[in-house]
């Protein structure tokens, strides 16, 4: 007999698990559902290659998928090489009980508690009046990469202290370099947590709307450089569906368009990581 | 290949950062607008029309709130702030220029026999307190309300007028937009709801089932929003701190005029009168 299965006793647990797990799925499948069925009858190629008219309700939403995908580079650009960094200062080069390590460790889960409207107000504060950038992609994307840096940071850092000791311990015996051990070994082996953090990070950062009002904004041109402001797909279906009469048709289409774009974000993400990990990063 | 990330990391900071110095040659004029959330879409689309006939000119227009709109007028980060609501008292050192009128009014099915409601009478239904049109005057039959899902502008302005909390309200139907609740309305003759009066009367118009009832005996006509009579109503204003000149002026003129009054009305908005 199995040793896994559940004894009979455990029926009435068991059956309480998968009804908690069949009722997740149910939401998730509802949730698909409406969207589709709402959304999918407005989607064409008209709707992806053309400009938003009559404040959203006609037209399409190609500006807007364009300022969305900007905003999402400058985050990952920005937030990415930082995070790096950071987790391999936390990981390898500070003693898990140090007292710096400890009080960067509570700064970041401090921060990455912190409402996404906060950060908002400060990317507003921060980058848009006090460095100048105004309303402008710049500003989104950096504000967004403050925002989810503390999420990459610990599940990078967790993810390379879950190397095994003998991982390290061989490599030094066979004389490679620090930089070369990190490259070919412990990054590769933190792979699977960089992608966790980055399928987090990223979701968090194109679903996000507070903090892009205050910081990218609300024009809904065609973004002429990262200055310009730009309109992410976030805020223009919170847009559509709360301030626009006769805006609910478009803001499900978006809704849909903003979800297969994040299946294709995450699908890509998972491709490079597990390439990345199976090659090193001396691809 | 941890150099060629780096490199294209510095790279591709710099490909986008001067991107807006090498079209300094036909730089255009910003104009900057911010504020209420309910006006921004009104003024991206009358902004777009400004900038179709004056292509020298770019208007930036950002949403965040009717408060935001107040502060980032005075503190000069925008040329203009979007108010949808009168000024305050501590707010009277700005200047507000009217663009349109909102106003809300209660709605029935045209079969409805009921011509009136009073205002006690609707707090009651709104309430939940009178739960049968017989008691107002109309057939034997269970009330239907109707009522706007949170955050809509049109919900405050009713509560406030109305002096109802959200919470007591305990509505049957809970709707998003105006065209949703006279949808929802004209398929449901005892039902009642509240919605934006342009809205309600061009619908009307068209044959839409619905009427239109008067709040506090004052009929809810587009003209009575318009000079200010009807009760429930607000202006949506454009704000500036300064007595405006310039482009600023221009683009104010241009949302006040006879241009936009199409624009006004496809946003279910009341323009001003003429």
């Amino acid at each position: 007999m199995n040793r896994l299965a559940p004894a009979k006793n455990e029926g009435f647990a068991g059956f309480v698990l998968w009804s908690v797990a069949a009722f997740i799925v149910a939401v998730f499948a509802w949730l698909m559902a409406d969207i589709l069925i709402h959304g999918a009858a407005q989607i064409s190629w008209d709707f992806l290659s053309t400009a938003p008219e009559k404040a959203g309700r006609r037209g399409g939403i190609l500006p807007i998928l364009v300022s969305t995908l900007l905003i999402m580079g400058v985050c990952l650009l920005a937030a990415l090489p930082i995070a790096l960094g950071t987790a391999i200062l936390l990981a390898e080069f500070t003693p898990e009980k140090s007292a710096f390590g400890r009080m960067v460790r509570r700064a970041l889960d401090v921060l990455a508690g912190v409402p996404s409207i906060v950060f908002g107000l400060f990317g507003n504060a921060f980058f848009s009046v006090y460095l100048g950038l105004g309303f402008s992609i710049l500003s989104g994307g950096l504000t967004l990469a403050c925002m989810i840096l503390p999420l990459l940071i610990r599940t990078l850092e967790a993810g390379l202290r879950a190397n095994p000791a003998r991982d390290r311990l061989a490599a030094a015996a066979l004389g490679l370099s620090y930089g070369a051990s990190l490259r070919h070994i412990l990054l590769p082996g933190a792979a699977p947590a960089l992608l966790a953090g980055l399928l987090l990070g990223g979701g968090r950062a194109i679903a996000e709307t507070a903090a892009l009002v205050y910081t990218s904004g609300y024009v809904d041109r065609m973004p002429g450089s990262l200055l310009d402001s730009g309109r992410a797909l976030s805020v223009h279906i919170f847009d559509l569906s709360m301030n626009v009469p006769g805006g609910d048709q478009n803001a499900y289409a978006s809704a849909l368009v903003l979800i297969v774009l994040l299946f294709i974000v995450n699908v890509t993400t998972a491709g490079i990581v597990s390439r990345w990990r199976k090659t090193g990063l001396a691809i | 290949m941890l150099k060629i990330l780096l490199l294209f990391w510095v790279l591709s900071l710099q490909i986008f950062l001067p991107q807006h110095t090498h079209a300094a040659g036909k730089e255009k004029t910003h104009l900057v607008l911010t504020g209420s959330s309910t006006v921004a879409p009104l003024v991206s689309e009358i902004a777009r029309l400004f900038e179709d006939s004056h292509p020298e000119i770019q208007v930036d227009v950002q949403s965040g709130g009717s408060s935001r709109g107040i502060a980032d007028a005075r503190r000069g980060l925008a040329e203009i702030g979007l108010v949808s609501r009168d000024l305050k008292e501590n707010e009277k050192d700005l200047k507000a220029f009217s663009i349109a009128f909102d106003g809300i009014t209660i709605i029935l099915h045209r079969d409805n026999p009921v011509k009136k409601l009073s205002n006690a009478e609707i707090v009651a239904i709104y309430q939940g307190k009178i739960k049968n049109w017989e008691k107002v005057g109309g057939h034997d039959a269970p009330i239907t309300v109707i009522n706007k899902s949170a955050g809509h502008s049109t919900l405050e302005l009713f509560t406030a007028y109305f002096k109802l909390k959200s919470t007591e309200i305990h509505p049957d139907v809970i709707i998003g937009d105006n065209a949703q609740g006279i949808k929802t309305l004209s398929g449901n003759p005892d039902a009642i709801a509240y919605v934006s009066i342009g809205a309600a009367a061009l619908e009307a118009e068209l044959g839409t089932p619905i009427k239109l009832l008067p709040v506090a005996n004052i009929s809810p006509t587009l003209e009575n929003v318009q000079n200010g009579r009807f009760p429930i109503r607000r202006p949506l204003n454009l704000v500036t701190q300064k007595k405006p000149t310039g482009w600023v002026l221009r683009f104010i003129q241009f949302a006040r005029s006879k241009d936009v009054r199409a624009v006004i009305q496809e946003q279910y908005f009341v323009p001003l009168p003429e």
